[in-house]
């Protein structure tokens, strides 16, 4: 074994033992040229170190294997770093999260190069799970977990992260790197894929929510995952709403400047959808097709082609009372009456619609919505969303607090007004 | 900004008129119509109540747009504009006058072969006319010069005003404008400062600058000593004032917000309305009460327009008018609509009103139908149909828009032809509403505290970090993870 891997080694230990992990973290992250170096004996070095007693020196000793070796057939980085994040020492990698959340990122990029994704999504979670130190902070290992998931479409494990809703971030930045702060293409990366996530498993309210949330971070340049995301927010408001979402004012100018012009066919077809005539929307995405098609994003605008048939229909309901099968179908723009029955029959198997179809004479009859507000149900209801709000508010009224007793904040607050501020503690008193 | 503009207008000056190109081929649609039915408008009577470019404007307009009334506004116009120094719109007067006599007789060969009542182009009047005009201009020039020399304020104030009543006859609208409004650094009074703005409100119309009217119209009114300096004049004030409210309702009107335009108009008054120069009496009346009635509730039409003692005397100019807005109080729709169908053809000759003809009846036709089904629970739709002219399947489609737009709460009963009002469950509709609110106060509220940890964390898109790999590679990860989630839709 080379000499400096032995310094490594002994380095690692004797701090380890004495419990001097800041100084060791500031060593380790002068070590990547030396482990670059003898990247050929960093198995045997793994060898000599315990995975639970010295988290940190093997976590860096797996992102060089990851960083500088090229896989091989007969690889074993997957299990070491497989028993590693299972048995390793949270607070040992805590003191450097950004390497721990290196290589949760080289693992994923493995898993996604080797296209085995399913094998990653359990050891993501693991990974969170020691790395955040409440519930609903992010981490960057988030947009793993969630680009893994995808890959294996398989939702539920992303969806028990992606359900908390996210109230701290983790700061990734340990003493040896001082610029890391949490990368914005990860916080990006994650609201982008847990909306994909959701509008697959057509929870479309929340799949809002996280387009909205990649489209509104303060932002100086186009992301491409911006672009990416505020096309699948204008088609998913489109489906949910019937209609083009404004984009918060808060949004950075960049959305309104660059990103929409880059994204000309959406806002087309936007319009098309609000003029309700479904020739108009079938025109616009025929010519657009090519666009949608290299977007991936050919399936969703078909569904909303079909939407706006479905939005027709109930805005019938809301006019007629009784209708002919091949009146709707002429006001809809179906073909013919047979496509309406169609389309009311399965509208009103989903409950969108409330109404009958005669078939005798041919007329639908819309009845109006029953009445969904009595019993003891509506009250548990309101009672949950009531306590949910209130929840919330607690959580407002808790930030607000942290700022006001904030020094710096104080500082300014009250920093201008020197000579006012005895005025008006006496007034208190 | 808008001087670029009108630059290219006044090298064709009757070029203003066409701004308003998408309500023209509705005409077009309708020029037969006109032919039958046009000798309500008396051509005389009507050029008669305007001077200056205002009538020029509007005999262009029907030149355009009305072929059995073509060739008579034509000689008129040409007749006039012989007044002028306005040698453009002579040569494009000719122009059309020449392409409407046909091929067969070139205008010089016409001398001979056509009746004396068709003017002909006259080369020596335009060479000695335009000839005229640039003395006219040099002197004026040169007492300006002067005037300035000796800095004497009033007299550079009333050379420029000259300059620009030249410029004006002479068909040049910006430079009119810009001496106009340059007069305005040397008003001494409040009666100059109004002066100033009625000259560049009269230009900045017809160079249909609206926003522009609107500002100086403001201007006039604020000015300070504008209604008590000078004594005698109760009645200057009121023409003043008068002017001052018909160019903002005709601004109002062309912008589309009618019910401001009604009630600017509504504050005219007849006895001091002497605005030849922009609109007559009639039009006043016109204008203001098409906009009342699509516009203002029953109410408000009652008490503002029908027992309004000033506009009274307005609509007794145009007794069609006055008795279409009786029969809509009244609820006689059918009469209402069929008399106001009766004056479109005229009102599509109007310059001002033509392009919002169609806009302003359906309104009023909205407006009627919403009354005519208020006190009702269920009303037969054969019946509504006769009384507002429709087929019903035609008025079928009509309340469906006005029921989407929530104009009306009922619902159509498609077999029975019934129309139903519809009865609001506010019970339920208000925990609808609650828990909607409720749903959003929690996304907007989780949207906050996100947000919150986002701008303490200083997360930011910046520019450099796009240049590193990692971006472009996550990137085109994405849109393939996206194809295998569109596989499931």
């Amino acid at each position: 074994m080379a000499s400096p891997l032995e310094h490594f080694v002994n380095t690692v230990r004797t701090q380890t033992i004495n419990g001097t992990f800041r100084e060791l973290v500031e060593y380790l992250s002068k070590t990547n040229e030396i482990l670059q170096k003898n990247s050929q004996h960093l198995d045997n070095v793994l060898e000599t170190l315990d995975f639970q007693q010295h988290s940190l020196g093997v976590l860096y000793l797996l992102c060089a294997k990851f960083n500088y070796i090229n896989p091989t057939a007969q690889d074993n980085r997957f299990t070491q770093a497989q028993g590693f994040i299972q048995d390793c020492n949270g607070e040992q990698i805590r003191l450097a999260p950004d390497v721990f959340a290196e290589l949760c990122h080289l693992i994923t990029k493995y898993l996604t190069e080797i296209k085995q994704p399913m094998k990653g999504i359990d050891l993501m979670r693991k990974a969170i799970a020691k790395l955040r130190l409440f519930d609903a902070q992010l981490t960057s290992i988030h947009a793993d977990l969630c680009q893994l998931c995808l890959l294996a479409k398989c939702f539920k494990p992303a969806l028990e992260i992606l359900n908390i809703d996210i109230t701290g971030i983790c700061q990734e930045t340990s003493s040896s790197s001082n610029n890391s702060q949490f990368d914005a293409k990860y916080f990006l990366l994650y609201f982008y894929y847990g909306g994909m996530i959701y509008l697959a498993l057509k929870n479309l309210d929340r799949a809002l929510y996280f387009f909205e949330v990649a489209i509104t971070i303060p932002a100086h340049a186009v992301s491409h995952v911006m672009l990416e995301a505020y096309k699948k927010y204008v088609i998913v408001s489109l489906l949910l709403h019937g209609k083009e979402q404004p984009i918060p004012k808060y949004a950075s100018h960049v959305v309104n400047r660059f990103i929409k012009p880059l994204s000309q066919p959406y806002g087309a077809l936007a319009a098309a959808f609000e003029l309700n005539n479904n020739l108009e929307l079938n025109n616009v995405i025929n010519k657009h097709t090519e666009v949608f098609a290299r977007d991936h994003n050919l399936g969703l605008v078909k569904q909303v082609s079909s939407v706006l048939y479905k939005k027709n229909i109930q805005r019938l309901t809301k006019t007629f009372l009784t209708l002919s099968l091949s009146d709707v179908a002429s006001r809809v723009g179906l073909q013919s009456p047979s496509d309406a029955e169609r389309y009311i029959l399965y509208m009103i198997e989903e409950k969108q619609i409330y109404a009958t179809i005669n078939q005798k004479d041919g007329m639908v009859i819309f009845l109006d919505e029953p009445d969904k507000h009595s019993g003891s149900e509506v009250l548990k209801e309101l009672e949950t969303e009531l306590s949910l709000c209130m929840e919330l508010d607690k959580q407002i009224l808790a930030m607000d607090c942290d700022i006001q007793v904030n020094p710096q904040f104080v500082r300014k607050a009250t920093g201008g007004q020197d000579d006012e501020q005895p005025n008006k503690s006496t007034y208190a008193m | 900004m808008p001087l670029l503009i009108h630059n290219t207008m006044s090298q064709n000056a009757v070029e203003p008129m066409q701004v308003d190109a998408p309500p023209e081929d509705n005409d077009n649609n309708e020029d037969e119509i006109y032919v039958v039915e046009n000798p309500s408008l008396d051509l005389e009577v009507y050029a008669n109540s305007y001077t200056g470019l205002a009538k020029l404007y509007r005999l262009s307009f029907i030149i355009d747009h009305c072929p059995s009334l073509r060739l008579e506004a034509l000689k008129m116009a040409i007749s006039y504009v012989m007044v002028t120094y306005n040698v453009n719109l002579y040569q494009l007067l000719h122009q059309k006058l020449s392409e409407l006599t046909g091929p067969m007789c070139v205008p010089d060969v016409a001398i001979s072969t056509t009746s004396q009542d068709i003017p002909v182009i006259d080369n020596m009047w335009m060479e000695t006319r335009s000839k005229k005009a640039a003395l006219k201009l040099e002197k004026l020039d040169n007492d300006l010069k002067n005037y300035k020399a000796n800095s004497i304020k009033e007299s550079i104030r009333r050379g420029h005003d000259d300059l620009g009543d030249h410029y004006l006859d002479c068909g040049d609208l910006s430079n009119a404008l810009k001496c106009y409004s340059r007069a305005r650094d040397y008003c001494t009074s409040g009666k100059h400062v109004v002066n100033m703005c009625l000259n560049v409100i009269k230009v900045s119309v017809y160079l249909q600058n609206w926003s522009h009217v609107l500002s100086y119209v403001s201007k006039a009114e604020s000015t300070p000593d504008f209604n008590e300096n000078q004594a005698q004049t109760k009645d200057l004030y009121q023409i003043t004032m008068t002017k001052l409210k018909c160019a903002a309702g005709l601004a109002e009107l062309a912008t589309g917000k009618y019910k401001s335009a009604a009630k600017h108009f509504l504050h005219a008054n007849l006895d001091h309305c002497d605005f030849p120069e922009l609109l007559s009496p009639n039009n006043v009346a016109m204008y203001g009460g098409l906009c009342a009635l699509a516009t203002f509730d029953r109410h408000e039409l009652q008490k503002n327009v029908i027992f309004s003692s000033s506009f009274k005397l307005f609509l007794e100019l145009e007794p069609q008018l006055r008795d279409i807005i009786f029969k809509f109080y009244e609820s006689k729709y059918a009469s209402c609509l069929k008399s106001l169908d009766e004056i479109k053809d005229n009102l599509l000759l109007d310059l001002y009103i033509a392009p919002h003809i169609n806009t302003l009846y359906t309104q009023i036709r909205n407006r009627a139908l919403i009354q005519y089904f208020s006190p009702y629970l269920s009303a037969d739709m054969h019946k509504m149909a006769v009384a507002f002219n429709r087929s019903v399947s035609a008025l079928e489609d009509e309340l469906m828009q006005l029921i989407l737009d929530g104009q009306i709460q009922a619902r159509i009963d498609s077999h029975n032809k019934i129309l139903f009002a519809k009865d609001v469950d506010q019970r339920s509709t208000t925990f609808e509403k609650s828990l909607a609110m409720g749903k959003k106060y929690q996304r907007r509220t989780r949207m906050l505290i996100l947000r919150a940890s986002v701008l303490r964390n200083k997360i930011h898109v910046k520019s450099p970090q796009r240049e590193t790999t990692g971006q472009s590679g996550e990137t085109t990860v994405a849109p393939g993870t996206s194809s295998v989630m569109l596989a499931r839709n």
